[in-house]
């Protein structure tokens, strides 16, 4: 089966921190946006691929049920970044197959008010049988997801000489493109001396080493390339994908090779496995114009780097120095201002902003000529998105 | 038991019936491997089968306790109440000698912690129950 799919409607509601909307509030208002966007009525929404539910959320039947939507294909995830692609990936997959027309992609997040999950004693993701996914260790006080991205981060400081105001130039960066966008939460510059005095938090993470809380819920509309052409916006094609890597090879937190957990420690960073998504969608490195990620730690967006082979073993805090991931370089990264500084919707708001720059609808963010868009995470899954 | 536990206790492990002769190890002072008894090579954190093989055949023998530092973090937000007269306190991932990764903190050592570094398994019995695996200078 070739995937047939293409992203026609995104809607957001307001990203902020303590809002006083519930999740199905702040998913209503997503929803009325993205129809509004697309030109598509309610009702010719038919499958709903959630990314939110138990523990932090609601399932995809109080969603369907609050929002009166008449679905007849669901695939449910629950609210973890290893599940954004996926997510978007299952509408694609069934659209593709004719399981459902038109399928609603939709997560709506309240992380300051379910933060204790996080990390601590309410961390059941931790505490569950057989541990977490983050290399937590509880019973010795490692805990959050944060401590993975410090693991990894820790030793890829020792063994390429990366330091911690190298690494300040990805979230510095991000906030630079945060600043150009009128919904980010973080309003400030954010300079490399505020960076380096800030708390640490998990050495060698500090403060802005690590994404906001925030709530806020984004909703995508996703449908045949075919049914696309004929609906109000510009079609943004989904051209090729891949899944999540999994095997004794991966640590969630860190690119293939590395030597945590159990991943053997190689020096291949980006293997062809790595890479089939430019194959799949028949372009190359060098034709990607932005790259988009789950930035919920600054060392995720040099791992991804890595990885999807955009520069080599240990070289990505090189490779992001003098402006290079920022408003105007070689890779811009995360225009929108990511979950380091625009808000934590998981990464939805990554895809909404890649659907405006294809578009061509970015305002002062606008990637020239942003006709192929990588989504891409540290984990390995990776959709590309183009101009129809 | 609740997984709020941690509130004014540290958490205890989780010793699921896969990793029981690892903690029953602890407790007698010795660090313990799954090893397979089909391709022989160990492996961690304990699973029902060999994850290389999927052979059932697993026999549990002690390892040298020897290792070396793969990476570590230290820890300086209280997540947990219970740890904040700790912090900021270190968590180590340990390269055993025999190859499987384990993680631990690193105890009596003289204030610098680097990834190479190598170490020595000691044990801490916390109580009656609990034995706690942690490492120390080699």
């Amino acid at each position: 089966m070739k995937i047939n799919a293409a992203i026609v409607g995104v809607g957001a509601s307001k990203f902020g921190r303590f809002m006083p909307d519930t999740q199905l509030a702040m998913a209503a208002k997503a929803l009325k946006e993205a129809l509004d966007d697309s030109g598509l009525e309610r009702d010719e929404i038919d499958g709903l691929s959630m990314h939110m539910g138990w523990p932090l959320g609601l399932d995809y039947d109080s969603v369907a049920e609050g929002l009166g939507l008449n679905i007849r294909y669901v695939n449910q995830a629950w609210t973890h970044g290893r599940f954004v692609t996926n997510t978007l990936q299952h509408a694609a997959l069934a659209v593709s197959a004719g399981l459902a027309n038109v399928v609603a992609c939709v997560t709506a997040i309240s992380f300051t008010r379910e933060r204790d999950i996080l990390g601590g004693p309410g961390d059941m993701e931790g505490y569950r049988e057989g541990g977490g996914t983050h290399g937590e260790a509880p019973h010795y006080g490692l805990t959050s997801p944060a401590g993975g991205a410090a693991l990894s981060m820790q030793r890829y400081m020792k063994l390429y000489g990366a330091t911690s105001e190298k690494l300040a130039a990805v979230p510095i960066q991000i906030r630079q493109h945060a600043l150009q966008n009128p919904d980010s939460v973080m309003k400030e510059p954010l300079t490399l001396e505020a960076h380096q005095t800030s708390r640490m938090v998990v050495d060698p993470l500090h403060l802005f080493d690590c994404c906001l809380m925030t709530d806020g819920a984004v909703v995508t509309l996703v449908t045949t390339r075919e049914r696309a052409r004929d609906l109000k916006q510009k079609p943004v094609a989904i051209a090729g994908m891949q899944g999540i890597r999994s095997g004794r090879d991966e640590f969630i937190f860190a690119p293939p090779g590395l030597g945590i957990g159990q991943q053997p420690a190689t020096n291949i960073r980006s293997r062809p496995i790595d890479v089939e998504v430019f194959e799949a969608a028949g372009v190359t490195q060098s034709d990607v114009k932005g790259v988009y990620t789950y930035d919920a730690f600054s060392p995720l967006v040099l791992f991804v780097l890595e990885r999807y082979g955009y520069c080599g073993e240990g070289e990505a805090a090189d490779f992001v120095q003098n402006g290079a991931i920022g408003p105007g370089g070689r890779l811009p990264v995360n225009t929108n201002g990511g979950l380091l500084s625009e808000a934590h919707v998981a990464g939805w708001n990554h895809i909404r902003e890649m659907t405006r720059q294809i578009r061509g609808t970015a305002g002062p963010r606008q990637i020239p000529n942003a006709d192929v868009l990588q989504w891409g995470t540290v984990w390995g899954d990776s959709v590309i998105l183009t101009a129809d | 038991m609740s997984f709020k536990q941690g509130i004014t206790a540290k958490p205890r492990p989780r010793i699921t019936p896969d990793h029981q002769p690892l903690w029953d190890g602890f407790k007698v002072h010795k660090l313990m491997l799954p090893y397979c008894e089909e391709c022989g090579k160990p492996h961690l954190p304990p699973g029902p089968v060999c994850p290389y093989c999927l052979s059932d055949r697993l026999d549990w023998r002690e390892a040298s306790g020897c290792g070396t530092i793969s990476t570590w973090v230290e820890v300086h937000k209280v997540w947990f109440p219970a740890f904040a007269d700790d912090v900021p306190y270190n968590v180590i991932q340990v390269e055993l000698a025999e190859g499987p990764r384990i993680t631990a903190n690193l105890i009596d050592f003289g204030g610098k912690i680097e990834v190479g570094q190598k170490v020595q398994a000691t044990f801490d019995d916390v109580d009656e129950d609990l034995t706690m695996l942690r490492f120390k200078p080699a």
